[in-house]
């Protein structure tokens, strides 16, 4: 009896979590569909007025483009540096792997103001004063923990004798890896992948040192909108990237979940 | 190849596919030398251990593997694919993936993915061990029609000596990186070449001695329990061991007298400390001063036995073997 109240409370534990998780996300849809230009939830009406405005905010697309870019990029990179970091920690009996993936790894555990800071102090010391480039640097400092943790673990698990296998039935080494080995962690790939990239995307902390006037990431500008005149556009805004997350997600889900199907998981 | 955990037998299958490089000498394929090539124009069909099926294809994939990272067209490649797995009766199952097979069926699909390039050489490392009892004897029949009917040469690496035994034409004993015996499976169980051999393949019976009388292929050992003759060429004086299968060993009502080494067979007497039962037949140890001789008997007669009894101990001359005393110095 008791063993069954407390499942229950466990229950009702988690359901209110959840709610307190997703009531605001909810209340931010809800209130970019009002007609009224007060942050409010639209109980008279809804209409896409401000979905409309999206596209006028001054200075959004070439925020949105530099947000892609980074982000997009930064993944890239981190996928090819964090992936063949990983290998040669798993893979090659180095001395001190143990505290290489730790150091890699790291940035994760770092406050993002931390970060920003001291890459800031950086970059100045070295004279190295390209936004675009110094973004891109910091945002793969902030992405290569994610894809290097990720892969880390998924080559844990790869069976490097599947490699061999290929070499055996007529791969070249190179030819081994791209038939075998990378097929068989898509999962993971697709999974660091997805991490970085957000973990980019919606990066404010250190990208609030980086930029100047002119180069703003999409998370900066919109503090910046909000701050000059609050009404539901943000909502609206912070309602499309709510949805393309759920897309991107549900999409990968899918897609991990077709491979776990094929006998690739783990 | 049969030896021990760590005595090198994996890494010289692995030399002989290419995987690994040798430091000195040549590996040869039917009289080319590959010393210098790379696994993937080898030629070898490898099965492994794990077997190391490709999780993200099916059975069919994995079979066709080989063929089509070497470009066939489509038609050939959907052809040898259905005849290599009807060969290893798994033609029902080209479209399963491979993780819901059974371990007999993986392993069955990574010989088939060996077999459809059509290897010079299939090497095998621990092909079987995974398997368990009952389903490693019916893959071991399996596999041996399958050679003869395709008629390829493998090598087999394995720890097991009865799966050396049931599926070789020769097998090289290993031992510290060395090959000890290179024999028919007969030859090496009847005439083990080193004390090693002897050990590791069967059971044996071996007491330590000096060589009192040589000559004429034939030595006259003195051991702790009286004389006993072997076949070896040594010199009188050296320290051997002195063996024998237990097999050969007969128990025998004790007699009156003492002969020790008669003409053509060895005695020793000596009181049976254990009968210990097998199924068809037991064994059964011997105490003979402070050495423990081991003989084996059919149930039939074992069951006249009982711990405790005196016992004589005969077996031939010819089947008795000296070898060098590891322990001693020469």
């Amino acid at each position: 009896m008791t063993a069954r109240l407390a499942v229950g409370f466990a229950w009702l534990a988690a359901l209110a979590a959840v709610l307190f998780l997703l009531v605001p996300l909810l209340t931010v849809a809800a209130a970019s569909f009002s007609p009224t230009p007060v942050f409010d939830l639209p109980l008279d009406g809804a209409s896409l007025r401000w979905y409309a405005r999206i596209a006028t905010l001054d200075g959004f697309w070439p925020a949105l483009s530099l947000s892609l870019q980074i982000a997009l990029l930064s993944t890239a990179i981190a996928l090819v540096i964090g992936t063949l970091a990983a290998i040669a920690i798993v893979r090659g009996r180095l001395p001190g792997a143990e505290a290489l993936a730790t150091a890699l790894v790291s940035p994760l555990m770092m406050p993002g103001l931390v970060l920003g800071i001291a890459l800031l102090q950086y970059f100045r010391a070295m004279g190295f004063t390209a936004t675009w480039s110094a973004l891109l640097l910091a945002h793969l400092v902030v992405t290569l923990p994610y894809v290097a943790r990720t892969m880390i673990a998924g080559l844990a698990l790869f069976d490097f004798t599947l490699v061999e296998a290929a070499r055996t039935l007529g791969c070249t080494y190179a030819g081994a890896i791209l038939r075998v080995m990378v097929p068989a962690l898509a999962p993971s790939f697709l999974t660091a992948g997805l991490f970085s990239f957000l973990a980019s995307f919606d990066n404010y902390p250190v990208s609030i040192f980086l930029t100047d006037v002119r180069t703003k990431t999409l998370p900066i500008k919109m503090l910046q909108y909000i701050e000059e005149a609050p009404d539901p556009t943000l909502a609206a805004l912070s309602t499309l990237i709510l949805a393309a997350t759920v897309i991107l997600l549900v999409a990968s889900d899918r897609l991990i979940g077709l491979h776990r199907m094929a006998g690739t998981s783990e | 190849m049969l030896g021990p955990s760590g005595c090198g037998k994996t890494t010289l299958l692995r030399l002989v596919a290419g995987l690994a490089a040798p430091e000195e000498g040549t590996i040869a394929i039917a009289g080319r030398d590959v010393t210098r090539v790379p696994p993937h124009r080898r030629n070898v069909g490898v099965v492994f251990q794990s077997y190391a099926l490709f999780p993200h294809l099916t059975v069919a994939g994995n079979v066709a593997f080989g063929l089509s990272v070497r470009g066939r067209p489509r038609e050939e490649i959907d052809r040898a694919v259905k005849r290599t797995l009807s060969l290893v009766r798994l033609e029902h199952l080209g479209a399963r993936r491979v993780s819901a097979l059974s371990g007999g069926q993986q392993q069955r699909v990574a010989l088939a993915r060996a077999l459809a390039v059509g290897p010079e050489v299939l090497l095998f490392d621990e092909a079987l061990s995974a398997l368990d009892r009952n389903l490693r004897e019916e893959m071991q029949v399996e596999l041996q029609r399958l050679l003869r009917e395709i008629g390829a040469t493998a090598i087999f690496v394995t720890h097991d000596q009865d799966e050396a035994l049931t599926m070789s034409d020769r097998i090289a004993v290993m031992n510290g990186g060395r090959i000890e015996q290179l024999a028919d499976p007969k030859t090496l169980y009847e005439r083990p070449a080193t004390l090693f051999t002897l050990g590791f393949v069967g059971q044996s019976t071996r007491l330590r001695g000096t060589v009192a009388e040589a000559g004429d292929g034939m030595v006259a050992v003195d051991t702790a329990v009286g004389r006993v003759a072997a076949v070896g060429s040594y010199r009188a004086g050296s320290s051997v061991v002195v063996a024998t299968r237990p097999e050969h060993l007969r128990v025998v009502a004790e007699l009156a007298g003492h002969e020790g080494a008669e003409h053509a067979r060895n005695s020793v007497d000596g009181r049976i400390r254990a009968v210990i039962f097998q199924g068809s037949r037991s064994r059964i140890e011997v105490a003979a001063g402070d050495q423990i001789l081991l003989a084996e008997a059919p149930g039939r007669i074992a069951s006249e036995l009982n711990p405790g009894d005196a016992a004589r101990l005969v077996w031939p001359v010819t089947e008795t073997f000296a070898y060098p005393d590891p322990e001693a110095r020469a």
